[in-house]
């Protein structure tokens, strides 16, 4: 009794001392780590990204890297692309010898929000490079969050112009460009190629078929659901916001402090979202565990369809023993999309030598090259014109046909409506979506609460 | 001798009842320990599943075959070991810092004199109405200001001082006879060394109890590790183990097994400590009981 | 002599005695007493962590709270949160007791399986809300494989406004029972056996013994445990954080979970801070009207 105390008592001082000193070691974040390595001729710096060439207007000297210098880069690749991260940084790291990048997994784009916000707020634990869900980026560009990028792609002569306009919009708050596009995916549905052709059908083009459609696809005997006409997925209002859009609702209005979501065309929505779900043609998924289980439904054939983000398409492909059908989802009286995924930007807050090392490795990643990976190994759509329009994207096509959906409507995909209540509005509004279609409540009274607490979110923001 | 058959009769009629009692006693308690082990025994024998046998839709009880790897996966793809490496820093650093303050603090408030003494102590008492719940808000802005977000200091620093610990032991010295302080200052014992020498080992049994519970809130600690860590960098075991879901729910199907074998390696210092210790740590809670 | 007017060796002895106790205070000052007073200045503030700047706005954040769109989500979390307490309440004392009378037996094959029923206590939450949540899955969870093969429906646990704060009570229910169990039984054991001797012999029945010697007896335990269940309860946040994330729309989000929302993910710090005030109010009042009770309706026996 007396040794076991004893031995506690000691092992917990020693640990306590331990974790004093490397507490203070390592404060974490994007400190600047300074190696004791001999510095390399400061020329050599500028050829790590293979874009990077002399520009004018600019002193492109004070852009360069002069010191060796370690920077973090935070990402939420998840656990099954995380041999592509290791190779795209590695690749990063032995192409020159002044910056060394260390990729974290931070969590999910939530995740990233939070850890990045708070870190913004400290002044301290920044990372060099961080990627950011599309919504975001207004968030961030009214709170000063975000390096202006435009002084960097001057001096460095970056060929901002390969993107499409809708990426570069998508990118930048009130014309600053305040971040790059990373992996950009849009919303699709996937769906049992198998069974369409058996059943002889397609996916529909406009949302007034979809009715019929839905009906053709589900099975329902005597009120208990043997498939799924589609799911959707309520979790994020990002699946079914284009659906408002298209009907040529205002999510937010032009006066910036109001909601529109209580207009005719938008009511109209929610009723026939919730007669389909009601009918067992459609399945709203909510909950935490909700993205597993409605992919191992679609594995499982319980329902003929899903709709989910394009950055998938490998994965659904892989776990399916069937062929995995991609289409545009229908339209309205547009059919515009919505772009997803996460672009690449720095935090301002960062010393000026870390932003310097920060800007060729995000040059880097967002070259076309390392742009390509992604595409070809997950479903990340290509983002460069002069892959899209050339030879290069004819390539692609024949590897992966099934996108050629997406290329068929690349000018739709705009950019996400930006505002900095948006990630409020957003979790007020799919939770009271969830909460009208899975229970039975009254849904007039559910809107005019839901638009109530919008609106106010809106003007205090 | 009509009585006797009587009363024979009721005898044996008791033991009777008593059997059935007995007999239902055992029942119910089997079932309930039963139901109560399940999660536990369905926790292990899953995570040593394949993934094909857990996506069976009649589920196994016993697994088919037995996958270790399912371990050495966890450990490969998540950060596990720097988990491990996190929560037991973290959880040693919290138990250093309080068994030293709380011993210091209980000598103080319990063998010490001073003007205040008790007002001082009110003030330690008060804290024990303000949780970490209330004010982590401030706590995790100061703590940012100072730079220690996702840090081991960060981690530890809100939770070094426990009132609750220096609770415990001032009363367990109270109770400990002043004679022993001044013969052991006239033999020339300064503080330090009554505190070591005559009040710790006098009061060991409280004090390793009451380890043992702080010991355990440590490991298992979650809601502030959760504000403070957000990276990988200093993520500790209970939030890494909560955030595998999200690791693994890009691989599009269920990964409960691996999930599991994450689970098994997290509680299993706590449990193989509750085996050997089980006496100690009811006593623990017990005495909490008194306060 | 006369240095040691200024400092007497009393004097000296108060200071390093006092010493032995200033890192707790200096510490609990900084960590407790500190941000609470913080926290009354920010919800005067708009203080939006994406903002470098934040200005004083009065009484904005108390109105919101109170007759604004905030008060509906204060109501229901002060619901949810009462829910919860009373669930857990239920099973820590209800629970614990019946557990407590049925493990009673004092064999080896009874303590094995005290330490069984008690061991969940120590199993880390989220190791056992992991479990947990794939126990509770609609579609793969054993729960509902097992309510099939008895020709029950599935319940999709988590996900309906009904059943989810009752799951989230199944996890925490699970950890506490064998918690309640081992104090009753403690405190079962301390009886003295002349009470149950002499009622035996005044002809009581074994269930008129039970409830005329034991559960009074046992009333200091019972209200250990009802505070500090309560208390400890009102707390609540792990299991719901794992479980359900404050959902179904909001229906198992509890104080703690509401406040971490606005903070953390909203990073409207101005808006967490007026509801952990609210918290830290009710916190208080439920304190002290515990130990009101307990100071008049126990029965403590010497």
């Amino acid at each position: 009794m007396k040794k076991a105390l004893a031995i506690m008592l000691t092992a917990a001082m020693g640990c306590g001392m331990l974790s004093g000193c490397s507490g203070g070691g390592s404060t974490g974040g994007g400190a600047v780590q300074q190696t004791t390595q001999a510095a390399q001729a400061a020329g050599d710096s500028g050829s790590s990204s293979g874009e990077t060439s002399a520009a004018p207007a600019v002193d492109a000297s004070m852009y360069e890297v002069t010191e060796p210098i370690t920077i973090q880069w935070w990402h939420s690749i998840e656990d099954q692309n995380a041999q592509t991260v290791e190779d795209v940084v590695s690749a990063f790291n032995s192409s020159q010898d002044l910056i060394t990048v260390e990729a974290v997994y931070v969590g999910s784009y939530g995740q990233v929000n939070e850890a990045l916000v708070a870190a913004h707020a400290a002044g301290t634990g920044l990372p060099a490079v961080t990627v950011a869900n599309t919504p975001y980026v207004a968030e961030y560009g009214a709170g000063g969050l975000t390096e202006d990028l435009t002084p960097y792609i001057q001096a460095t002569g970056f060929d901002i112009d390969d993107f499409g306009k809708g990426l570069i919009d998508a990118s930048s708050y009130e014309g600053k460009q305040v971040a790059l596009p990373f992996l950009i995916s849009t919303q699709v549905i996937y769906y049992n190629k198998d069974i369409a052709d058996e059943l002889g059908v397609t996916v529909p083009e406009k949302w007034d078929d979809m009715e019929s459609f839905l009906e053709k696809v589900s099975v329902v005997n005597n009120g208990t659901v043997e498939r799924y006409g589609t799911v959707v997925p309520g979790w994020d209002q990002w699946y079914f916001e284009t659906f408002y859009l298209n009907k040529g609702v205002n999510i937010i209005n032009d006066d910036r402090i109001s909601t529109d979501l209580d207009s005719d065309a938008a009511v109209e929505l929610v009723y026939q979202f919730k007669d389909w779900c009601d009918k067992g043609y459609m399945y709203w998924a909510n909950g935490t565990d909700a993205s597993s289980i409605m992919r191992q439904n679609f594995i499982d054939k319980k329902t003929f369809s899903v709709m989910h983000t394009s950055s998938l398409y490998n994965n659904y492909v892989d776990k399916c023993d069937f062929e995995v059908g991609m289409a545009w989802l229908p339209g309205g009286e547009t059919k515009d999309q919505e772009i997803g995924g996460c672009v690449l930007l720095i935090p301002s807050k960062n010393d000026q030598a870390t932003k310097n090392a920060a800007w060729q490795f995000l040059s880097y990643l967002c070259s076309k090259e390392v742009n390509m990976t992604w595409a070809k190994e997950t479903g990340y759509i290509p983002t460069r014109n002069s892959v899209l329009q050339t030879e290069e994207g004819v390539k692609f096509l024949e590897e992966k046909p099934a996108f050629q959906c997406i290329f068929d409507n690349l000018d739709l995909i705009n950019p996400r409506i930006q505002h900095p209540g948006w990630n409020q509005l957003a979790t007020i509004w799919k939770n009271y979506m969830a909460e009208i279609m899975i229970e039975d409540v009254d849904i007039p009274s559910k809107i005019e609460d839901m638009v109530e607490e919008i609106n106010e979110v809106l003007e205090d923001s | 001798m009509k009585g006797t058959n009587s009363s024979l009769e009721r005898q044996l009629a008791a033991q009777r009842k008593k059997k059935i009692v007995t007999g239902v006693q055992y029942t119910l308690a089997i079932i309930v320990t039963l139901i109560v082990i399940f999660p536990l025994y369905w926790m292990i024998s899953s995570s040593v599943k394949s993934q094909d046998e857990i996506l069976l839709l009649k589920p196994t009880l016993w697994p088919h075959e037995i996958h270790l790897e399912n371990y050495s996966n966890v450990f490969n793809r998540v950060n596990f070991g720097k988990y491990y490496y996190n929560t037991i820093v973290m959880t040693a650093g919290i138990l250093g810092s309080q068994i030293i303050t709380g011993v210091f603090a209980a000598y103080g408030f319990s063998k010490g004199k001073f003007k205040g003494q008790n007002a001082c102590f009110i003030f330690v008492l008060g804290a024990l109405m303000i949780p970490l719940q209330v004010t982590f808000i401030p706590i995790f802005i100061m703590c940012a200001n100072w730079g220690m977000s996702d840090t081991f200091l960060g981690l530890i620093l809100p939770e070094c001082i426990s009132p609750y610990y220096i609770f415990m032991l001032r009363q367990t010295f109270m109770a400990i006879d002043d004679s022993y302080i001044d013969a052991a200052k006239v033999d020339g014992l300064g503080r330090i060394g009554i505190i070591t020498k005559i009040l710790t080992p006098m009061c060991k049994s409280t004090l390793f109890t009451t380890t043992l519970v702080t010991f355990t809130n440590g490991w298992n600690s979650y809601f502030w590790p959760k504000i403070i860590a957000k990276n990988e960098q200093r993520r500790v075991l209970t939030v890494g183990l909560a955030q595998l879901k999200n690791t693994f729910a890009g691989q599009a199907t269920m990964n409960n097994h691996e999930i599991m074998a994450g689970a098994v390696m997290a509680i299993l210092p706590v449990v193989v400590m509750f085996f050997i210790f089980q006496k100690y740590m009811l006593t623990g809670y017990s005495k909490a009981a008194m306060k | 002599m006369e240095q040691n007017t200024f400092l007497k060796p009393r004097t000296i002895s108060a200071i390093k005695d006092f010493i032995c106790v200033l890192p707790a205070l200096v510490f609990l000052g900084i960590f407790t007493y500190y941000p609470i007073c913080k926290l009354i200045q920010i919800s005067f503030t708009d203080w939006n962590l994406l903002n470098d700047t934040w200005n004083y706005v009065g009484l904005k954040n108390w109105i919101w709270l109170f007759n604004g769109s905030g008060t509906k989500h204060l109501l229901n979390s002060l619901k949810v949160t009462v829910l919860y307490s009373i669930g857990e309440l239920t099973i820590t004392l209800l629970g614990g007791l019946a557990f407590a009378l049925i493990f009673g037996r004092l064999n080896k094959t009874f303590s094995i399986m005290r330490a069984i029923v008690f061991m969940p206590k120590y199993v880390a939450m989220s190791s056992a809300a992991v479990v947990f949540l794939w126990i509770l899955n609609t579609d793969t969870g054993i729960l509902n494989y097992l309510l099939n093969c008895v020709g029950l429906p599935s319940v999709d646990w988590l996900g309906n406004r009904n059943t989810a704060l009752l799951s989230v009570l199944m996890l925490t229910g699970w950890r506490a029972i064998g918690y309640g169990m081992m104090i009753y039984l403690s405190a079962m054991i301390g009886i003295s056996k002349d009470y149950y001797e002499a009622a035996s012999l005044d002809g009581a029945t074994a269930v008129q013994s039970f409830f005329k010697i034991t559960l009074p007896m046992l009333s200091p335990t019972t209200l250990f445990l009802f505070v500090t269940t309560f208390i400890s309860s009102m707390k609540v946040f792990q299991s719901v954080d794992i479980l359900t994330s404050g959902g179904p729309y909001r229906a198992t989000e509890v104080f703690v979970y509401t406040i971490y929302k606005y903070a953390m993910e909203d990073f409207r710090m101005d808006r967490a801070s007026v509801v952990a005030i609210a918290f830290f109010v009710l916190l208080l009042v439920v304190t002290a009207s515990t130990f009101k009770i307990s100071n008049s309706s126990v029965h403590y026996d010497s």
